[in-house]
């Protein structure tokens, strides 16, 4: 016999079926719940309101664009240790290319294309020249961050002039204004995080492309014998993660005024960590763009919860550390490594 | 002759289902007892209860007359019994000497007795006729039929007195499955009584000494002689009369829908030609390394040839990759199911639209559509369950074999290329698949189909071309082919020709 | 492998540990503790003038530390009979390794600023005891004969000068916000101490509130969303003390983004281009308190001296001071202009 004596006659448990993959989400979703709950209890005063959800938001959607790269990659059963040093390669890029020139657009377009070169980099280790992903992206992170300290010689590039020297008021679609402007009251750099967040579940879920990249992840195999292009789903999915970093420098270097070179610091731990918590297998072949999304919301939300509180470093160290466990611990049910 | 194991009115429940309500079977020493079933029978689930993985609900088993505790599955071995899984418990990296001895490890304290370890493993192999595996090779590197007689040496490591196996000739080929024969019969001289699960009845004539049959958890006959005649016995397993294993031969048309032209990829393809006929089954034979594996790989642009030519329908196929082979209308079942076709995680629907996604999209996928068209071919093949959101992991082999040709049904392939198709499929299933085969040939699809199981061969091809080193050395009209013919010519012909004989 | 040849290995591999210690220890000359006017030279330089000087810091992931390495460069090319290498490692354990490797090459003086001092006091010890004098600079090794001299910063000093400051714009009642450096390390304990215990002896009657002290790991973008969530925690801030300048850029961007900069004031640490520039326009940067890189220079000026057996000539008699600590000097708008050539960037 080659399999278990299927229940046939039972109903299935629900975890059997593949819903068991939303119970995870459930509990996710209840994770979040709970953490607003718990900080709104404990500072009624500055927690629930309209300007934190703000905030938290805004401090989400730099990880979060990242997150939702690291998905795709994750799904394929990659990884992509880079794309933090890569937040700051492309934004010091896209600093000198500006020169002393003001054009929004050509930061914003050079840091995106540096970024995605990066991203190919990466992409091309890993598909053609077999680099086992974690080792490429490695080296990446260093490369990378070596690159973000030489640019400018370890300088950061001072982006004001791009708005006229100041903060206040940003033009419509000038840089800062991705970082601090807002529309209906909602800042930018959330509708960007939403908009990349829909469009991710929409390939992944709804494309042949999103199905090919869980294929791969899945069974790479199976995926090949089924006609699925494995080597170009695989390039693809790094390229991906580069241009979305690309994204993310640009909303970072927004609400900073500034390219610095020591930005985005572990940023690819807490993205990992994000698409992790959220469901979608380090070993491939399930993903979730729902569970990143609440993944990161998560993280977001313990981070400001614990800084409002005014907790030191090593109780928000272990705090983090424990809620993570909690997390995953929720959604056990379905598991397999 | 004393009873080694006996076991009464077991039962085991889970939540929700009844997976044995009140089984009875007794084995005795030195003797070879067949366990026959249909996946979900309850087959496996009576093992483990036996080997300790499971505890049973109720019921006893006596194992040399003092009642089994239950659990304790590490310990079974010291105690006697041994099961040897048709997914061969071993860990490749591990040399055959730690294999055999892991976790009950000879020590010369606090270290390892390594030179213990070899001796006495070169010893175990030795009783068993295999002197030749080397202890000190890794048993990943080992062929499957060596790793297995290496978990009969874990077996009698520990001094076994009931050894339960379970679909041991899945993996094997004929000459194989004759040598491994040899080693259970020393076994039982020895006195050891022998579980022995297996789909295939002609087996059980050869090696058994006596069937009990299991159906929906129950014992339906227990203690038949081997030589009960296979009606009979199936009628035990499916409850009812299976009218034929094998549905009406055909014959095919002269339209050519594949052609190979001298196929060459050393060491394995040494130059092959055929044709496929639109209408007809072709059936491929021969032992394990023939290259039959090969050749379809070959086909299907999952590997390079070094030489030679492949048409589809007359066109010449260019490039080596599945993605072009499988639009110019081939479709390959591969020998490994679970590694090598399916996503395991994944649903029933998704594991067979995932060769033809571009029917359900332009740009965005139609998933409403995609689950109906997929419920609707699952449906058609009689997939049980054919619930289109069912995880796949989950279904049996047959089951799981059917979702890969729905596969191939939904793209509307021209040549099918079928590797060991009914590899691990139970009796019942496996007419199922004959029918749904023929069925495909009659409606004018080409089949090649690669076998291991001679009878099977005989049974539904058209033609049949054995491949021997590479090569093809004959060709039978599936009419008047036997086994016998068919083994014959796949051995070479300088091996004993004894080896034939042994056929029945 | 067979009895005989493990022994083989063995003596031979004994010998061979034997031999190199033997040639390490006999190659240094006189171990100078101190250096006396009768000016000893120094070991092993073949032209008796060219003093041979490797420098150790830790990685340059910020702006201070690179004016370190290019201020303790500019001091070195101002010599001609300086021979200068700068290394500089990833982190405590590499550059354990690399000064390992340094001690090889024989210098006249190491100079180092370690990533963590307590890691690296037993590898300094080792450079002092094979006979080459050490120049410890901010970060302090925790034994004393780890180092021949020690230039240092003194943040205990800053955090006295940052509260003093504050407290007197404030008149003693307020709330204030610190944000810190990298938690853990001693630059940032003795900044806050310096602060807290300051405040306490300054404004005994409690009118001055931390209210909330988070850790920024000198970097702005961490300085930013910090700075974002405790502002949503906080209706009523007055002043913001933190650690850094470079890291003080996100902290005012969060400002400014709550459009909160007419509520406080902010002041920050080490000096850099940016800080200096907005304490000049006035507004939300009032002060920052100078922490100067160049103590690298005078680091390298001092080792200098040590290798080649002089001393300060105002010392009497004249010699090289075992520690010297820089003074932090306070930088507001009033005095921005005298300290600007110092600035970093």
């Amino acid at each position: 016999m080659t399999t278990p004596a299927p229940a046939e006659q039972a109903a299935p448990a629900f975890s059997d079926r593949l819903k068991g993959l939303r119970i995870q989400e459930y509990g996710l979703a209840a994770v979040v719940v709970l953490l607003f709950v718990a900080g709104s209890i404990l500072k009624p005063e500055t927690f629930p309101t309209l300007d934190n959800v703000r905030n938290m938001l805004t401090q989400a959607s730099v990880v979060g664009v990242l997150a939702i790269g690291m998905t795709f990659v994750i799904a394929t059963a990659g990884i992509d240790l880079s794309v933090g040093s890569i937040v700051a390669a492309a934004g010091v890029f896209g600093g000198i290319l500006i020169g002393d020139g003001t054009s929004s657009l050509v930061f914003i377009l050079g840091a995106i294309a540096f970024a995605t070169f990066l991203g190919t980099v990466n992409a091309t280790a890993v598909a053609y020249a077999r680099i086992v992903p974690f080792i490429a992206t490695l080296a990446m992170f260093s490369i990378a961050r070596g690159l973000a300290l030489l640019l400018n010689d370890k300088l950061p590039v001072s982006l004001l002039d791009l708005n006229g020297g100041s903060f206040g008021d940003p033009r419509p679609f000038s840089l800062l204004w991705f970082g601090n402007g807002r529309i209906f009251g909602i800042p930018v750099s959330v509708y960007v995080f939403v908009a990349i967040t829909i469009a991710g579940w929409i390939v992944l879920n709804r494309t042949r492309y999103g199905r090919y990249v869980v294929a791969v992840g899945g069974n790479r195999e199976a995926a090949r014998i089924a006609g699925v292009p494995v080597r170009r789903i695989i390039f693809s999915v790094y390229v991906l993660s580069g241009l979305l970093a690309g994204v993310a420098t640009v909303l970072l270097c927004a609400r900073l005024g500034s390219a610095s070179p020591v930005s985005g610091n572990l940023y690819e731990l807490d993205a990992i960590g994000a698409v992790v918590i959220g469901g979608t297998s380090l070993a491939g072949g399930r993903a979730t763009i729902v569970g990143t999304f609440l993944g990161v919301l998560t993280f977001a939300l313990i981070f400001s919860l614990m800084t409002q509180l005014n907790l030191s470093t090593e109780v928000q160290q272990v705090t983090k550390g424990l809620i993570v466990l909690g997390a995953v611990l929720l959604q056990r049910s379905d598991s397999r490594y | 002759m004393k009873r080694v194991l006996e076991i009464r009115n077991l039962v085991k429940e889970f939540p929700g289902v009844k997976a044995l309500q009140g089984v009875d079977l007794d084995v005795l020493e030195a003797e070879v007892h067949c366990l026959l079933g249909a996946n979900g029978a309850g087959k496996s689930t009576l093992i483990k209860c036996v080997s300790g993985v499971l505890e049973p609900t109720s019921g006893e088993i006596l194992f040399q007359g003092e009642p089994l505790p239950p659990g304790d599955p590490a310990g079974r071995l010291k105690r006697g019994i041994a099961t040897i899984y048709q997914e061969l418990d071993l860990v490749p990296d591990l040399s055959v000497a730690e294999s055999v001895f892991l976790a009950h490890e000879p020590r010369r304290w606090p270290l390892l007795d390594l030179d213990k370890m070899y001796r006495e493993s070169a010893a175990l192999l030795a009783r068993l006729g295999h002197e030749s595996i080397p202890v000190r090779a890794k048993v990943g590197q080992l062929r499957p039929a060596a790793q297995q007689i290496v978990s009969i040496a874990r077996a009698l490591s520990g001094n076994v007195r009931l050894l339960i196996m379970d679909e041991p000739s899945a993996i094997l080929d004929e000459g194989e499955i004759k040598t491994l024969f040899e080693v259970v019969r020393r076994l039982t001289a020895e006195g050891v009584g022998v579980i022995y699960i297996s789909h295939r009845l002609d087996e059980i004539r050869r090696i058994g000494d006596r069937v009990t049959v299991l159906a929906d958890g129950r014992t339906t006959g227990t203690g038949l002689p081997a030589t009960t005649p296979t009606d009979q016995l199936v009628q035990l397993m499916v409850g009812r009369k299976v009218e034929q294993l094998y549905p009406e031969r055909l014959v095919g048309t002269d339209r050519v829908l594949l052609e190979v032209r001298d196929a060459r990829r050393l060491p394995a393809v040494r130059g092959v030609s055929l044709k496929v006929h639109a209408g007809e089954i072709v059936g491929l034979g021969g032992l394990v390394g023939s290259g039959r594996t090969e050749l379809l790989r070959l086909v299907y642009g999952l590997d390079q040839p070094e030489a030679g030519e492949f048409l589809v329908e007359g066109k010449l196929l260019r490039s080596n990759r599945p993605g072009h082979a499988i639009r110019r209308g081939l479709g390959l079942a591969p020998e490994d199911r679970k590694s090598q076709a399916l996503v395991l995680d994944w649903s029933e629907t998704k594991n067979v639209t995932i060769a033809d996604l571009n029917r359900f999209s332009r740009v965005l996928l139609d998933v409403r559509n995609e689950r109906a068209t997929a419920h609707e071919q699952l449906r058609s093949l009689n997939t049980v369950p054919d619930d289109p959101d069912r995880v796949v992991r989950l279904l049996s082999g047959g089951n799981q074999q059917k979702v890969v040709l729905a596969r191939w049904l939904l793209h509307q392939c021209r040549v099918l290329l079928l590797d060991e198709p009914t590899r691990g499929v139970d009796i019942a299933t496996k007419a199922e698949i004959y029918r749904i085969i023929s069925d495909l040939a009659k409606s004018g699809l080409g089949v090649l189909v690669v076998s291991s199981e001679l009878e099977e061969l005989v049974g539904i091809c058209t033609r049949i071309l054995v491949m021997r080193d590479g090569e093809i050395v004959a060709e039978l009209d599936g009419k008047d082919a036997t086994e016998h013919e068919l083994l014959r010519h796949a051995v070479a012909p300088s091996d004993a020709p004894e080896l034939a004989e042994e056929v029945v | 492998m067979s009895r005989k040849r493990l022994i083989i290995w063995i003596v031979a591999a004994s010998l061979l540990a034997i031999g190199t210690t033997a040639c390490s220890i006999g190659g240094g000359d006189e171990v100078t503790k101190t250096v006396t006017v009768s000016g000893t030279t120094s070991s092993g330089t073949s032209s008796g003038k060219t003093v041979k000087i490797i420098a150790s810091v830790p990685p340059t992931d910020h702006g201070w530390l690179g004016a370190i390495s290019k201020d303790a460069k500019a001091a070195a090319n101002q010599h001609d009979d300086v021979d200068f290498e700068l290394l500089q490692a990833a982190d405590a354990d590499s550059q354990a390794q690399q000064i390992e490797q340094a001690i090889s090459q024989k210098p006249d003086v190491l100079v180092v600023l370690p990533q963590d001092g307590a890691a690296l006091t037993p590898v300094a010890q080792k450079a002092e005891r094979a006979g080459i004098p050490v120049v410890n600079i901010d970060r302090l090794f925790t034994a004393p004969d780890a180092a021949t001299a020690t230039v240092l910063g003194d943040n205990y000093q800053i955090g006295v000068l940052a509260a003093n400051y504050i407290a007197d714009e404030l008149k003693c009642k307020g709330n204030v916000v610190e944000i810190q450096g990298l938690a853990g390390i001693s630059v940032t304990t003795d900044r806050t101490k310096g602060f807290t215990d300051t405040l306490k002896k300054k404004c005994p009657g409690g009118g001055i509130k931390i209210v909330a002290s988070q850790p920024g790991d000198f970097n702005p973008d961490k300085g930013l969303t910090v700075m974002e969530n405790i502002l949503q925690a906080q209706s009523d801030i007055d002043a913001v003390y933190t650690h850094d300048d470079d890291m003080a850029q996100g902290v005012v961007q969060a400002i400014r983004n709550a459009n909160r900069d007419d509520e406080m004031f902010l002041t920050g640490v080490g000096g850099s281009q940016d800080a200096m520039k907005q304490i000049e326009e006035g507004g939300l940067y009032r002060a920052t308190f100078l922490y100067n890189p160049n103590m690298a220079a005078t680091a390298v000026n001092m080792a200098r001296l040590i290798a080649l057996g002089e001393g300060l000539s105002e010392l009497v008699p004249p010699e090289v001071p075992r520690q010297l600590v820089v003074p932090a000097a306070v930088v507001t708008k009033d005095n921005v202009k005298e300290y600007e050539k110092y600035a970093f960037n």
